[in-house]
């Protein structure tokens, strides 16, 4: 009978070791990868580098429509229409902003997305084997991306928590005004020795000196830094690479977009998954379009037609100067589905075909790279820049002349804009008529003074001079204690 | 080793011998030393053994007790045997009490042996054991087969619903095979889950879908087909639900959520056993939901058009062909369904088996849907010596699903049923022309029978699980048991959209595989030990259990191919630039040590206590191994002196119990900082694949912890004639995995963190009365129970929205105070009216539907939100009546519940249509505002857009409490002479017959988003009523 203790000991003591040790609750990895084995190597830090470069060009599927989006329809320019979206870009229409207002996330979220990963390659950099000029050139990259979407979230937020590493406390306070263009300004200058020239960087869409000096110039402008925005216009006309394109019609075609006018674009290319798309033109085709009759362009069926609308105002249409070739982007009407001829005009219904369709397209991404910085805008901004400092001169005169010629215009005379406030005003209009659906009005006319003025022409009776900054979305606000609101909202 | 091992063989029957004589005298000393010592005559015996059905049984062994003699019984179960006069016989058989009787001078004995295994009624299966009812100190129901749901059944949570206090079982999917959600006790979890642990013959299930991820431009349902489809529901012989932490904490860190327990019918002894069951019957839409029918619509649209909702160009000029109703073309009318059971059960005095086929063939009421499953099931326990035995339970099943594409998507990725909901009505189904599928110019909505037939989706599920078991028993009371199983499950969809579909078109056809494996091993090793010293009897377990998951899936789709034909076959022939593939691998495990001591004395007071230690792999470096204790007392109060003479109360016994539990279902890896695949760059006109990090790691990150309170009364009257209980409950769980908002700037938007708490409280009331037992027998029973949940701490997060469907964004809330997932929205006051003060209100208009005001600043925003109910049913109740007299059964059930809110987004879709010319619901549309007609309830329809960030109102968020007419079956016992039939009957019934709600989308106790505690419905596949006829024979 003492037997069975025995049996009882043995079969307890597999009891216990059969479970085997601590191995056996180890987490294995298969689909994911960990920063041990992943961010010691070149094409793991490289790969974390162009994710930054991803989210800054904000690509995905409909956000082309939804950044570009607000700039426009807070202005002169653009309206909305139809679809599940109505109620919401009614808000931005009308000045009625609110912190949960949709589409105020996909101007907040993807920016700070490439500053985490920017960060993440900056302090792993150290340990990678690689050679210090490539170490240098991933952080110069890394610093640019990281500077222009903090350049891109203070244009329409104001100054923001300014993050540099990912060890910092999570919750940081929003920076001030000054530090805010301070560190801009200082990350865009430290990086242009590292960088490649354009045409030198190691594929299209990566960092370059033009891209920089564009930023820095953007950037100058808008904080009305005038003499600095002009002498880096200089700088990058000097660096005599970049021209104007001589078609404006075709220039933003998939076919063109590699071209001599663009300094910096947010890169798109036709896929079904829509993950870097320009689902522009499938809210500026009307209802039931077949084909356009000027152009002859036809409906393909490997297309889209959402039934969102975006419209050009009647106003903004009607201004162009006789003759204008930008104009001729704005299709005024259509022939639909039943062979009827449609007219667009006097209801507030042109279209900006300025994405002109991609015939590879399937579904509701087309490939055409959008631009975010082009040469016309850094003569513009040059004339403008001098114009402030000076008042009006001939010099900043050419300048403005030479992007009308290309739009096959006459030229302007000092005696057309003999004061500055006329001058700036010519250029207001000329940047409207040239920049349309690119993301550039708002700014424009915040810089110039007539954001609120022109909405409060416009009717919008609730605009006010605190919506010269969206509101933080108020997620964000509750998830960090530490961020201020904007004020006013 | 050896040269004990064979001194123990040798010594086996003198063991045996000396085990009987030390029993004989525990026992029964007097009669012991009579047989000893006392030289007696012999006589001859007979006799036969029966069991307690009155079959009788061959091979029963019987034993002369103190000697070495005796026999067993014949085929016909009759035995006869020479035996001393005096001698005490002992018969015993495996699976039956062995019963020894004096032979006292008789000559002839006949014997009536019991079922011991699953001793019906007496003893109740808990985690890793058993217990008799009158002992159970947790709170448990237990279900046997004639408890369950009568009827069509596909799965083993249907046999359930209704049937246990406390468990809320909710359907998510009307279609074949559809996913169903069960929350025992209400819901404690937000990120998750919140399903019970299903336990099949010891094996815990991880009862998750093999392929998770979605088809290209096929629209799945939200909750995946039920993946115990695979378990015949026929097979089931018992199902014990584990409700309070005392019976669930035993299985630690996946006991949170209460434990189903499903033990599958073992052979029966005796001759072979043949029994048929089949039954077939049509199904049809329970309730059509009211669209404008084609003149309707032109009538209203153009009225709308008047009155300045529209443009001259929308205007509805004509009716193709008296228009289409696009619901009706998607019914399919008496849809068939039948199922067919074959199973043979016998086994002689060592052997019992048990081999079970089935063939489940079921139409949806929808066309081009259902579900085909052919299982099988082998159960066999052997001894295969007298201390030794070895048995396995093994099913394996094949099912074959087909889908319609239909979800929660809408416009040109919608399904079916919202393409059906919003199209034109006046348009007719095919272009006379092109013999296309019809489009409409106005909406971006495919056509609803071109998504119905050129949109096809199977799947083909092989899923093999069982257990193998081994048991040896060291002495009486004392065994030891080695478990071994697994559950492998295998599947692969396959979707293909041709060209008859806008997308499928322009693709060049499009088609997707997608296949997953899913499995899990299990070893545990268990010691069971009884022993009754005078007055005290314990029951002690322990031991130990490994269980690993492995998950991995691949997917492949491709485009553009020259025909449709070969569909998804040949992938290859697919465009090579627009293929996509992915594939992923998961696994994780659990290192387990368990114990339970059961505690009698007296048979009077009852003490439990278990403990349970439990590493998982999910859990972070800081927090491998959660403890969780639990301890029950229970009092039975009947078998006090001071109550016997009550003899009207049979049974009083009063429990209490308290213990932890955890919940692991946290998904795997979210302690760890990862990097997963980021949005693609575009460098040279080339998508370039990035990666980026998933999260912040969290080595902290563990188990949520459930800590529950349950007090409990047995009750039994008049000799147990009437029996129920009533329980109170109270859990709280902690630790709440939340996606914890961190600040944005970090470039993540959560951090997963245990943090903030949830409770659940409730009362179950339940009653089964035998009311009449004579010639006529009727019984009742009865079963409700409350539901308070609240949310008691949210870690500091002041809130946390979310949820959105369509045109509904921004859902529900989740705030301290109130019940999980509240709807989040608007109160609607009435309607607006010519010559209402405006100032209210300045962008309002005649015919605008009113909101409340909050916080008055005249203008209707998101401040203005509250509370407008939650999904968690204030009552759930259950009502069951059984009639029979002489060989007829008449079956009733009906249940209901009370108190429960659902968001009807397809009636959000009618009043805020993406666009005028959408098809809607009838009755707000015929009887809307207008300057004639100005209704107080229902709005004028012009300029929704206006309005529809209001979505989310008190019109649309509906009251889905409901009472139905479940089941009601009429039986007939086909009453049999002869050898040849032994059993045989025939029965009809009705599911689903009548609802009473004021719920007006298809079905109040759907919830289409999946889960139980979160109810929109969107798009539901409608619900069916079942007319069955059913026979079964026995042989």
């Amino acid at each position: 009978m003492k037997n069975y203790k025995y049996y009882l000991l043995s079969f307890l003591c597999i009891v216990v070791a059969l479970p085997g040790c601590k191995k056996f609750l180890k987490e294995d990895l298969y689909s994911q990868l960990a920063p041990e084995n992943f961010l010691t190597t070149q094409e793991g830090l490289e790969s974390v580098l162009f994710a930054s470069y991803a989210t800054t060009a904000n690509m995905l599927t409909n956000n082309s429509i939804y950044v570009i989006g607000p700039q426009e329809f807070t202005t002169d320019i653009m309206i909305q229409s139809g679809d599940n979206v109505e109620a919401t870009i009614a808000q931005y229409i009308n000045f009625t902003f609110h912190p949960t207002l949709d589409f105020l996330t996909t101007n907040w979220d993807p920016p700070y997305q490439s500053i985490r990963n920017a960060n993440i390659v900056l302090e792993n950099l150290n340990n990678v084997q690689v050679s210090d000029a490539q170490k240098n050139l991933y952080r110069a990259e890394a610093r640019f991306l990281r500077a222009i979407n903090y350049y891109k979230l203070y244009t329409f937020f104001g100054p923001v928590p300014i993050r540099t590493s990912t060890t910092q406390e999570l919750q940081l306070a929003r920076a001030t005004d000054a530090e805010m263009r301070t560190y801009i300004e200082t990350e865009l200058l430290a990086v242009l020795p590292d960088l490649p020239e354009p045409g030198k960087e190691a594929a299209y869409g990566r960092a370059h000196t033009g891209a920089a000096r564009g930023f820095l110039a953007k950037f100058y402008l808008n904080t009305k830094q005038w003499q600095k925005a002009a002498d880096m216009c200089k700088a990058i006309m000097d660096m005599n690479r970049y021209r104007l394109f001589d078609n404006y019609f075709t220039m933003f075609r998939v076919e063109n977009e590699r071209n001599p006018e663009y300094i910096w674009v947010k890169p798109a290319k036709a896929s079904v998954d829509r993950r870097n798309a320009n689902s522009w033109i499938n809210v500026s085709f009307p209802a039931n379009f077949a084909r356009e009759p000027k152009s002859g362009l036809t409906f393909l069926s490997t297309w889209v037609n959402f039934p969102n609308e975006f419209r050009i105002l009647d106003s903004f249409y009607n201004s162009f100067e006789p003759g204008d070739a930008r104009q001729e982007l704005i299709i005024s009407s259509y022939i639909d589905n039943t062979g009827k001829t449609i007219s667009l005009l006097n209801n507030n219904d042109t279209r900006s075909f300025k994405y002109w369709p991609d015939p590879q397209a399937v579904g509701a991404g087309h490939g055409n790279d959008i631009p975010e910085i082009r040469y016309a805008d850094i003569l513009l901004a040059r004339a403008e820049a001098l114009n402030e400092l000076n008042g009006p001169s001939q010099p900043a005169l050419d300048l403005i002349n030479e992007v009308r010629r290309r739009a096959k215009l006459g030229n302007k005379q000092l005696s057309d804009l003999p004061t500055r406030e006329a001058f700036r005003d010519h250029i207001l209009k000329e940047r409207g008529w040239e920049f349309y659906s690119e993301g550039q009005r708002r700014m424009d006319m915040i810089r110039m003074d007539k954001f609120i003025s022109s909405a409060l022409a416009r009717g919008k009776s609730n605009a006010k001079p605190i919506h010269v900054l969206f509101p933080i979305p108020e997620v964000a606000l509750t998830a960090n204690p530490k961020l201020v609101q904007n004020p006013g909202y | 080793m050896e040269r004990r091992a064979r001194k123990l063989h040798v010594s086996k029957p003198f063991l045996l011998s000396l085990i009987l004589f030390a029993l004989m005298f525990v026992n029964r000393p007097v009669q012991a030393a009579g047989v000893l010592f006392t030289p007696l005559q012999n006589i001859r015996v007979s006799g036969t053994v029966k069991d307690d059905a009155g079959v009788t049984l061959p091979g029963v062994n019987i034993r002369v007790k103190g000697q070495n003699t005796g026999g067993t019984t014949d085929a016909n179960g009759n035995y006869t045997l020479n035996v001393p006069e005096n001698a005490t016989l002992v018969f015993s058989f495996l699976g039956y009490v062995t019963q020894e009787v004096a032979v006292n001078n008789r000559s002839t004995i006949n014997v009536t042996l019991l079922s011991n295994v699953r001793n019906l009624g007496e003893v109740v299966v808990v985690g890793y054991g058993s217990v008799k009812k009158r002992d159970v100190t947790g709170s448990v129901t237990s279900l046997k087969r004639e408890d369950f749901n009568q009827g069509a059944v596909t799965s083993a949570d249907q046999l359930i619903a209704g049937k246990a206090s406390g468990v809320q079982v909710v359907q998510n999917s009307a279609e074949p095979g559809g996913g169903i959600s069960v929350n025992i006790r209400g819901s404690g979890s937000i990120n998750a889950g919140n399903n019970p642990l299903y336990v099949v013959d010891g094996l815990p299930l991880d009862n998750s879908a093999a392929v998770t991820g979605s088809s290209a431009n096929f629209l799945k349902s939200n909750a995946p087909r039920n993946p115990l489809n695979s378990i015949n529901p026929a097979d089931i012989q018992s199902i014990e639900i584990l409700k309070d932490a005392s019976a669930t904490a035993i299985y630690g860190s996946r006991g949170a959520n209460g434990v189903v327990l499903i033990t599958t019918r073992s052979g029966r002894n005796g001759a072979l056993r043949i029994n048929y069951d089949s039954y077939g019957g049509v199904q049809n839409v329970a309730k059509k939901l009211q669209l404008l029918n084609a003149t309707e619509y032109q009538s209203t649209i153009n009225a709308l058009i008047d009155a300045g909702g529209g443009t001259a160009a929308q205007r509805v000029n004509t009716i193709n062909n008296g228009g289409t109703d696009w619901l009706a073309q998607l019914y399919r009318r008496n849809a068939p369904l039948q199922n067919h059971n074959l199973a043979f059960s016998g086994g002689s005095e060592n052997t019992s088996y048990l081999i079970s086929l089935n063939y489940f063939n079921q139409d949806g009421v929808l066309i081009n849907s259902g579900y085909d499953r052919f299982s099988a099931r082998i159960n066999l326990e052997q001894r295969v010596a007298k201390k030794f035995r070895v048995g396995m339970n093994i099913s394996t099943a094949y099912s074959k699903d087909r889908y319609v594409s239909n979800g929660f998507d809408l416009n040109e990725r919608a399904g079916i049923l919202y393409a059906a909901i919003n199209y034109d009505p006046t348009l007719s189904i095919r272009n006379a022309t092109t013999g296309r599928y019809t489009l409409s110019q106005d909406l971006n909505i495919d056509n609803p029978l071109a998504i119905a037939n050129g949109k096809t989706s199977f799947s083909n599920l092989y899923r093999t699980l069982g257990t193998v078991f081994g048991e040896y028993t060291f002495i009486p009371g004392l065994t030891a048991k080695l478990n071994l199983g697994g559950d492998i499950a295998s599947q692969r969809t396959d979707a293909y959209v041709d060209r008859t579909t806008i997308e499928g078109l322009a693709a060049g056809g499009i088609g997707s595989v997608l296949q997953g494996n899913n499995s899990n091993y299990l070893a545990e090793a268990t010691v069971n030990y009884n022993k009754v010293v005078d007055k005290h009897a314990f029951n002690v377990v322990a031991g130990a259990t490994a269980q690993r998951f492995i998950f991995d899936d691949v997917s492949a789709e491709a485009r553009s191919f020259p025909s449709d034909a070969t569909v998804t076959d040949n992938l290859g022939l697919g465009t090579l630039s627009s293929n996509r593939v992915t594939s992923s691998k998961l696994n994780n495990s659990l290192l387990s040590y368990l114990g339970r001591i059961n505690y009698t004395f007296n048979d009077k007071y009852l003490l439990t206590t278990s403990f349970r230690i439990d590493g998982s792999s999910r859990f972070g470096s800081n927090n491998k191994y959660g403890y969780f204790p639990s301890v029950a007392l229970g009092w039975k109060i009947d078998q006090e002196n001071f109550m016997k003479n009550l003899t009207a109360i049979s049974t009083f016994k009063l429990r209490a119990s308290w213990g932890k539990t955890g919940n692991q279902e946290i998904g795997n890896y979210l302690s760890l900082a990862t990097f997963s695949a980021g949005n693609s760059a575009v460098f040279n006109d080339t998508q370039v694949s990035t990666t980026t990090p998933s999260r912040i790691e969290n080595p902290d990150l563990k188990w949520e912890a459930s800590e529950q309170l349950n007090f409990g009364l047995d009750y039994g009257f008049l000799k147990d004639r009437i029996t129920g209980s009533i329980e109170w409950y109270s859990k709280d769980t902690r630790d709440l995995l939340l996606n914890l908002p961190i600040p944005r700037e970090t470039g993540f938007t959560t951090r997963i963190t245990n943090i903030g708490s949830v409770r659940n409280t409730g009362f179950e009331f339940s009653v089964n009365s035998l009311n009449l037992t004579g010639k006529f027998k009727w019984t009742t029973n009865l079963n409700f129970s409350t539901l308070n949940n609240t949310v008691k701490n949210l870690g500091g997060i002041s809130s946390i929205i979310s949820g959105s469907a369509g045109t509904a964004t921004n859902i529900s809330i989740i705030q301290e105070g109130s019940p999980l997932y509240s709807f989040y929205g608007y109160r609607v006051l009435g309607v607006w009216q010519t010559g209402d003060d405006f100032t209210a209100n300045p962008t309002a208009r005649p015919g605008y539907l009113k909101f409340f005001d909050k916080n008055g600043d005249k203008v209707i925003n998101a401040d203005d939100r509250v509370l407008l109910g939650d999904s968690f049913p204030g009552l759930i109740y259950a009502l069951t009546n059984n009639f029979t007299y002489k060989n007829v059964g008449l079956y009733v059930f009906i249940e209901g519940v009370k108190g429960v809110n659902m968001l009807n987004n397809n009636l959000v879709d009618t009043y805020f249509p993406a666009n005028l010319k959408r098809n809607r619901l009838a009755e707000p549309l015929l009887n809307r505002w207008t300057a004639a007609n100005p209704s107080q309830v229902y709005p004028a329809f012009i300029n929704t857009g206006a309005q529809a960030a209001q979505a989310v109102n008190s019109y649309t968020v509906e009251d889905a409490s409901y009472i139905r007419l479940n089941t009601v079956k009429l039986s007939y016992n086909i009453p049999v002479r002869g050898k040849k039939i032994k059993s045989a009957g025939i029965y009809v019934s009705g599911q689903n017959l009548a609802t009473i709600t004021d719920y007006s989308g298809f079905d109040p106790a759907l919830n289409p988003n999946g889960g139980a505690n979160f109810r929109v419905d969107w798009n539901a596949y409608p619900s069916a009523r079942t007319f069955l006829l059913g026979v079964s024979i026995g042989l």
